[in-house]
Parts: C-alpha cells; sequence; structure tokens
C-alpha cells in the first residue's frame, strides 16, 4: 500500500488518522504542522498527502503550493472546515486532487482516497494526455472524462467537442476516479456554456459530490444538471431535444 | 425677703415693701423729730428763765442793798406779769444769802417747799432743778444777785412745768397726725402704682398663655389690639412685601437696606410716638410681637403647603427615613404608587424591606455618620410589596425633620433604563457571538472531527469482524472522551457568554474572561500569525458579570486583531497581542496592548462614541468599543487609551477591586 502524510495541527485528529489509515493499511505519516509536513514530505516523498488548510504558519495551501511544485504528481488532498468552498476553490486552483470537509465523513474520504489511488495507479499504468474522449451513443453525444480535468484538457475537450457536432445532446461523463481543478471547471463552464448558446442540452454524470457542491456554485448545474444515473442522464437529454 | 416666697404677687411686693420703708422712716422721724423738738422747747424755755432771773437780778441787786423791799416786790411782780410770761413762769422770788425770801409773787403765804430749793453753787451762772410745791411741779430756774464781787443773793424764777407739759404735747399732736396724712398718701399712691405695673403685666401673661395655646386672636382682644391697623398694612396683607422695619432676616442675600425696600410714610402698625410709659411700650412691643409671630405663621403655612405640594407632586418616590432607626418617618403619594404599598403601611416601615440587598446602600449610609451630606447610589434593587424588583438611582440627603436626624431618600425609577441597557447589551452580544460564529465552528469541529474519525474507525474494525487492537481501542475511547469535553467546555463557555446577565453583580476573577475569549478566538488569532501573551496576575475579585467582561474584552482583542491585520497598514511589525492584569492598592488593571497600526491622532477622542468606527461601512457599527466603556463604567471602573502610530494601542482598564470577599462570595 501507499505511503499517506496528514499534517494537520490538530494532535487528537492526527492520531484518529492514524488509526483510521492505518486500518486500512495506509502506511502514515504525521507532521503537526505546514513546516514540518514540508520536511517529512522532503524527507519521504510520500505519493499522496492530506492536509488542513487552516494552520498557524505556513498554512494548507502554502503546503499543496510547495509540494506541487516539488512533486506535481503527488495527490494532494485538502481538508477544509465546514463550508469553506472559497478555500475549496483555491485548492483546486492550486491544483488539488480533491477536498474534504471536516469532521471527515468515512465515505468522502474513502472516495477521496479511492480517487487519488485511482489515477495513481492510472498515472502508473499508463502515460497521460488521453483523458479526454467523445462518442455517440444514439443521438446523444457523450464526452468520457477520466483522470483529471485541468487546463492541459481544454485542446482534447474542444476536438471531442467537434467531433460530436451533430449529436443532439452532450453528456459529460466522468469516471469515478476523475478529478477537476480550478483552470478545468473554467473549461468545463465554457463548453457547458457554448453548448447552450448552440440550443443543445448538456448534462453531468459521474462527478464526486464534493465537486457537485463546486459547480453548484459556479453556476455550472444550472447550465448542465448533474445527474447520479446514467440512463437518466441520456433519457434527460434525449427527451429534452424531441 | 427670706421669709418672702416666690408665688407672692409682685402686687403684693411692691405694696408691702413700699409700705413697710414708708412705716418705719415715719417712726424714725417721729423719734427723732420729738426728741429734737422736745429738748430744744425745754431749753429755749430755760433759757427765757435764765434771761428773765437775770434781768431781775440785774436791777434787784440795788434794791437789795438798800433793802427797800417794796421797789423789790414789785419788781418781781412787773417782771412776771410781763406780757405773756404771766402763763409761762409760776412764780419769782428773791432770797438773801441766808435763804431769806425777800420777794415773792405769792399772793398767798410763801409755800414751805419751796424753802432752801435749788441751791446755786458757787462760781456758777444758773441753776435747773425741778420742784414740786404746792401739788403742782415748776421748773426752778436759780440767779445770783451780785455787786461787784459779792454775792447778794438769789433771784428764783418757776416756770410752769403744767404749760410747758401742754406745749410739748400740742407739737406732738400736730406732728404724729402730719406723719399720718403722709402714710396714708403714701398707700394710696404705692396701691395705685404697684396696681398700675401688675396689672398690665398679668394681662400681658395671659396674652402670652393664650398664644402659647395656639390663639392668636384671644390676646389681640385683651390687650385691646385695633384689627384696623393690621387690615391696611400692606405688608402684612402681602407676605412678598418686604418691610423693612419688620422683617430684616427674609430673603437671604437679598439687600434688606432701607432704601431698597418699601417703607409706608406713616407706619400704622408702629406708634412713633411711643405711646405711654414703660408698661404700655411693653405692652405695645408684646402687641407687635403677636402680629409678627401670626405674619410668620402664616409664611410657615405657606412655606409647608408649598414644600408639601413640592413633596406630594414630586414625579419620584421621596421617603423621610429616621436616620437612627432606618424607619420611614413619611412617603410621598408617587412611593405608594411605585412601591405598591399604601402611606400608612410606608409610615414606620424598615426601609431595608424595600432594599432587600442592602450592602452599600441607603442603609449603609445611615450608619456611616462620616457619610456626606448628599450622595447617590446609582442602580440599586429594590423590591414592590408584591414583590417584584425595581431598579432606582438613589438620591439621599441628611436633614433634620421635627428635631431628628434624617435622611431625604428619593428613588429614580430607571428600570426600563436598566431593561432597555441590558437588552442593549444582549444584543451587542448576540451579535459578538455571531462575529465570534467561525471561530466558534472552528473550534466545535475540530473535536468533533477527531470524534467522528475515531467512531468510524471503530465501526470500520467492527464491519470487517475484527476486534480492534487493545492500544487503538483506548486511544480512541480516550480520545473521544477527551474531546466531547472539549465540545461541551466550548458549548457551555457559549451558553454562559449568551446568558443575559443576572442584575445582581457577582464576584468575578478578571482573568476567568480574558482567558474565556481566547477558548473562542485563540485559535483563530494563531491562524493570522497573531502571538498571544497573556500575563495575568490579578488576583482580586470585582463586582461585576463574567459574560460581559468577556464581551469587554472581546471587543478589544477582536479590535486588536483587526487593527494588526488591517491591510491598509501591513507592516513587517510582529503581530502580537499582549494582556497584562494586575491587583495593587484596592485596584485591579487590565491592560491590552496590540502592535497594530494604531488609532489615529484625530479619531482618538471620539473612539468611545457610539456609531463611530474606523472600519469600512458594513465592517463594524461603532458599537463595540461605546457598550465596552458603559459596561465598564457600570462596574465603577475606567477605561483609557493610549495610541502611536509605531507601536500600536494599548487599552487600559482599571476596576475597583471587590472588598470582603470572603463574607459574602458563594
Amino acid at each position: 500500500m501507499r505511503t499517506i502524510l496528514v499534517i494537520d495541527d490538530e494532535r487528537p485528529t492526527l492520531q484518529m488518522f492514524e488509526l483510521y489509515l492505518g486500518a486500512y493499511g495506509y502506511k502514515t505519516l504525521t507532521a503537526a504542522s505546514g513546516e514540518e509536513g514540508l520536511a517529512v514530505f522532503d524527507a519521504q516523498t510520500p505519493p499522496i498527502v492530506l492536509t488542513d488548510i487552516k494552520m498557524p504558519g505556513i498554512d494548507g495551501l502554502q503546503v499543496l503550493e510547495a509540494i506541487k511544485a516539488r512533486r506535481p504528481e503527488t495527490e494532494v488532498i485538502v481538508i477544509t472546515g465546514h463550508g469553506d468552498t472559497d478555500l475549496a476553490l483555491a485548492a483546486l486552483g492550486l491544483r488539488a486532487t480533491d477536498f474534504i470537509d471536516k469532521p471527515i465523513r468515512r465515505e468522502t474520504l474513502e472516495a477521496a482516497l479511492g480517487r487519488a489511488n485511482g489515477r495513481l495507479d492510472m498515472a502508473e499504468a499508463a502515460g497521460s494526455g488521453g483523458d479526454v474522449a467523445a462518442a455517440c451513443e444514439e443521438t446523444v453525444g457523450v464526452i468520457h472524462i477520466r483522470g483529471s480535468l485541468c487546463g492541459e484538457s481544454e485542446p482534447y475537450l474542444t476536438k471531442a467537442f467537434r467531433e460530436l457536432d451533430d449529436a443532439v445532446g452532450v453528456l459529460f461523463d466522468f469516471t469515478p476516479n476523475a478529478s477537476i481543478n480550478g483552470a478545468g471547471l473554467d473549461v468545463l463552464a465554457s463548453v457547458a456554456e457554448t453548448c447552450r448558446a448552440s440550443g443543445r442540452p448538456a448534462a453531468v454524470y459521474g462527478l464526486a459530490e464534493n465537486f457537485v457542491r463546486i459547480l453548484d456554485r459556479l453556476g455550472i448545474t444550472d447550465k448542465a444538471p448533474r445527474f447520479t444515473d446514467r440512463g437518466e442522464a441520456l433519457a434527460y437529454l434525449a427527451k429534452t431535444t424531441s | 425677703m427670706l421669709f418672702l416666697p416666690q408665688r407672692v404677687s409682685l402686687k403684693l411686693k411692691m405694696f408691702g415693701g413700699t409700705m413697710a420703708v414708708v412705716l418705719l422712716v415715719s417712726a424714725v422721724i417721729a423719734i427723732l423729730a420729738r426728741w429734737i423738738l422736745v429738748t430744744s422747747l425745754n431749753r429755749e424755755l430755760e433759757q427765757r428763765g435764765v434771761a428773765i432771773g437775770q434781768s431781775i437780778a440785774e436791777r434787784a441787786s440795788g434794791f437789795i442793798l438798800d433793802k427797800d423791799r417794796p421797789n423789790l416786790v414789785s419788781l418781781v411782780f412787773d417782771a412776771a406779769q410781763l406780757g405773756e410770761r404771766k402763763v409761762l413762769v409760776s412764780y419769782i422770788f428773791i432770797s438773801d444769802n441766808d435763804g431769806r425770801i425777800l420777794a415773792n409773787t405769792f399772793i398767798r403765804p410763801f409755800p414751805a417747799d419751796l424753802r432752801g430749793i435749788n441751791p446755786l453753787p458757787e462760781n456758777k451762772d444758773y441753776s435747773i432743778d425741778l420742784v414740786d410745791f404746792d401739788q403742782s411741779q415748776a421748773i426752778d430756774i436759780a440767779v445770783p444777785v451780785r455787786e461787784g464781787i459779792y454775792t447778794l443773793g438769789a433771784v428764783h424764777v418757776g416756770l410752769s412745768k403744767s404749760h410747758i407739759d401742754s406745749l410739748v404735747g400740742k407739737l406732738r399732736t400736730t406732728f404724729l397726725g402730719f406723719i399720718t396724712a403722709v402714710t396714708v398718701v403714701m398707700f394710696l399712691i404705692v396701691l395705685r402704682l404697684s396696681n398700675a405695673v401688675a396689672r398690665p403685666l398679668s394681662r400681658l401673661t395671659q396674652a402670652a398663655d393664650a398664644i402659647s395655646r395656639g390663639s392668636l386672636d384671644a390676646p389681640e382682644a385683651m390687650l385691646g389690639l385695633s384689627d384696623d391697623a393690621i387690615k391696611h398694612c400692606q405688608a402684612y396683607a402681602d407676605t412678598d412685601l418686604p418691610c423693612w422695619h419688620f422683617d430684616q432676616n427674609r430673603g437671604e442675600g437679598e439687600p434688606t437696606s432701607q432704601a431698597a425696600s418699601r417703607t409706608c410714610r406713616e407706619c400704622r402698625f408702629y406708634r412713633k410716638e411711643g405711646g405711654g410709659d414703660e408698661v404700655a411700650q411693653l405692652a405695645e412691643s408684646f402687641s407687635n410681637m403677636i402680629w409678627s409671630i401670626r405674619l410668620y405663621r402664616r409664611r410657615l403655612r405657606e412655606s409647608e403647603e408649598k414644600y408639601r405640594s413640592l413633596f406630594d407632586s414630586n414625579p419620584d418616590p421621596v421617603f423621610v427615613v429616621e436616620a437612627a432607626t432606618g424607619r420611614i418617618l413619611d412617603a410621598n403619594s408617587q412611593a405608594e404608587a411605585v412601591y405598591g404599598y399604601g402611606r400608612k403601611e410606608l409610615v414606620g416601615r424598615d426601609l431595608a424591606e424595600l432594599e432587600p440587598d442592602a450592602d452599600g446602600g441607603v442603609a449603609a449610609y445611615l450608619a456611616d455618620r462620616d457619610a456626606p451630606e448628599r450622595v447617590l447610589f446609582p442602580k440599586l434593587r429594590h423590591v414592590r410589596k408584591d414583590g417584584e424588583p425595581l431598579y432606582v438611582n438613589v438620591h439621599a440627603c441628611r436633614i433634620a425633620y421635627r428635631a431628628r436626624d434624617a435622611v431625604i431618600v428619593s428613588a429614580t425609577d430607571i428600570t426600563e433604563l436598566v431593561e432597555k441597557d441590558a437588552q442593549l447589551i444582549q444584543a451587542s452580544k448576540m451579535k459578538t457571538l455571531g462575529e465570534m460564529s467561525a471561530g466558534i465552528a472552528h473550534e466545535l469541529n475540530q473535536p468533533l472531527n477527531a470524534i467522528k474519525m475515531g467512531s468510524d474507525y471503530l465501526k470500520m474494525v467492527a464491519e470487517t469482524g475484527g476486534l480492534p487492537s487493545p492500544d487503538a481501542l483506548a486511544a480512541v475511547t480516550g480520545q473521544v472522551s477527551e474531546q466531547v469535553d472539549r465540545a461541551a467546555a466550548i458549548i457551555g463557555h457559549l451558553r454562559d457568554f449568551g446568558r443575559k446577565s443576572e442584575p445582581k453583580l457577582e464576584y468575578v476573577d478578571i482573568n476567568e474572561p480574558i482567558k474565556g475569549v481566547f477558548t473562542i478566538i485563540g485559535h483563530e488569532l494563531a491562524l493570522q500569525g497573531i502571538e498571544v501573551v497573556l500575563r495575568l496576575a490579578a488576583s482580586a475579585p470585582i463586582k461585576a458579570h463574567a459574560n460581559r467582561l468577556e464581551q469587554v474584552f472581546f471587543n478589544l482583542v477582536v479590535n486588536a486583531r483587526d487593527a494588526m491585520t488591517d491591510k491598509a497598514c501591513q507592516s513587517e511589525r510582529p503581530r502580537r497581542l499582549t494582556i497584562v492584569s494586575a491587583s495593587a492598592a484596592g485596584r485591579v488593571t487590565v491592560a491590552v496592548a496590540d502592535t497594530g497600526c494604531g488609532i489615529p491622532e484625530a479619531a482618538r477622542r471620539k473612539i468611545f462614541e457610539p456609531f463611530f468606527t474606523t472600519k469600512q461601512t458594513g465592517q463594524g457599527m461603532g458599537l463595540g468599543l461605546a457598550i465596552t466603556y458603559g459596561i465598564v463604567k457600570d462596574y465603577g471602573g475606567e477605561i483609557e487609551m493610549e495610541s502611536a502610530p509605531d507601536r500600536g494601542s494599548v487599552f487600559r482598564l482599571t476596576f475597583p477591586a471587590a472588598r470582603d470577599k470572603s463574607e459574602r462570595s458563594p
């Protein structure tokens, strides 16, 4: 199993993380501050880092930035205080893999770790670039998004979009371990807007709950509703157009 | 006077005394006069007898030498019969040296009793002796008849004793009559005089008694005062009109000079001519006095009515409390309305019953003799008859009330004010709570997070059908318990903070609210890179409300935080918040110092004003420091501020330390 570095200024939380992640079989490193966390990161280079954002001294965002600067492929999951979507957005802008709210729910943590592991697995198995693929299912165009939707994904997305010119609607189909960052969100928003402008409905399927909040916030779900069931999504798109 | 009892009337004293003196003087005069008159009369007559004898002896010597008896006889007869001598002179005879009678005036045989009487001593000009003859008495005066150096014989002139006695008797009668007449006249004069003095005096006495009994009309009749004068006196009719003559002490500070005051051309009240003797003047002065008493009684009644109406129409409850016992002597109608007691119930009631927490209220003032004349007790808690509390500002003032030491207690009902105040403070506290909410959420999330993870871990282990290791189990359960306590403490703290303060003050260790602030906001300050230095050395408690004090410190700390994180004046200064508490000399001081950008000079005077804020619109209401100021003042404290643009600001709070905590603290 992979090694995870947990950075949090709360000792009890660190202790629980250690037990918790240990139970999953992860090797856990802990650090009680940003400075300590970076030192541990430099020494051990863990592939996954969990960091609290609000910390005295070097805060979570700075840690995230520093780690991304040193080793961009590191999966960094930030822990935010309840409902800090601004901080979540800022973290996503800094290419965080995911964010989880405090208090940390087991499912959310599992999902985030799952995504991170999936991406790491994927990155190990194949190179990057093939994250976006377009396909047609009956009259609906489907854009598959694997891995991470980020600034670099834009040309692929535009290319995929062109392939679907004659489709009546577009479904953005995210794989379970897919992630999205700030730039990716902008791309998604502009594409959804383009769809809308051209009179074709758009829909989103399969994005993790956490990201949906952000989509809501940015108004993307108004333009492209999000579905938890793929069939429903296709049905929605087909119905709206007919 | 020794034996004269005091109750003998003046009249009797005057009359009796004067009469006794008159009688005594008369008696002495009578005795003296009698002695002088009788003696001199006797002497005069004797001298006359001697003169008669000597004139006879002068002429008789020749006849004796010639032995001319007939001439001698005619000589003595002539001498005896001359003028009025015949009444006075009883007899004359001449004897020779051998005692033979040469001539005499007896027309009967010469009385034998007269032979050899009143012998004439040698070398003496005359000799006087009382002799008896023929059952009558005479004063015999013997004068020698001389011729050259020889004595020829003696002339005896007998003065009639009965004649002399009748003369003396007549004199005595006349004199006694005169003395008696004088005494009678004196008696009448003295009687009249004593009546003239005593009767007005007894009348004045009666009048004075009548005044003492409260009647002012009776003495007027007694003394015969005319009503007329009073009706015409303008000063009497109008008590505000000054009469210089009369009212020399009215209107303190007012000029009472004669010129400034109004005078009547002719005072109808004061008779200028004086009006008689001293007794009459006394009576008049007395009647003036009655007049004056009537005037002042009227003024007094008017004044009493005036002050009574002030007392009764006072919008605040007013009590008159006896200083010695603390009992209410009088209360106005507003006191009945506010406190719910009837006046009869209030009078005689102990003031302490209205003032249940009497540690330093009026009760203490009553007991403290050295207290100032007039004091204000703010925000005292009193109770109504029905047990409802009310809050009053009490003015207490020492007076003398019916010859007793008393205190006037005026209580202004400020219940509504206190309630509004409490509401305002409560509202600002709620606002503060709102401001704290981010910090609170963070503080609460930390323990919840740990608990959640711990329990999730246990659940996960349970799902896999295994058992957690003893170490892990101990760690999880220990943390869960600890974190629940932590969360509960935060919630409890919030509840205490949000609780409405009881109006009654409690004993507060000032370090507690300071620490309380940091349980909520401490983490946030740390996240913003603010170093907090606490040096809490204050040991004395103060009388205050813990949660209001916490609000005070919260406001100050938040302001300090904002001053240090203000983007407008960022600098490279270290962010440090220092709070120092100390107690000394009955004062407890707290200094809250920051290293922020300071307060501009122009704003410093205004920072405690309500709705004054240096923050951007929407950032602050400008009530924080105003409410802070109000709260600090409420506890008798002081707040002052020092600020320098480069060094940040220091807020210094000073409170009086609470006394005798050991006795009263719970």
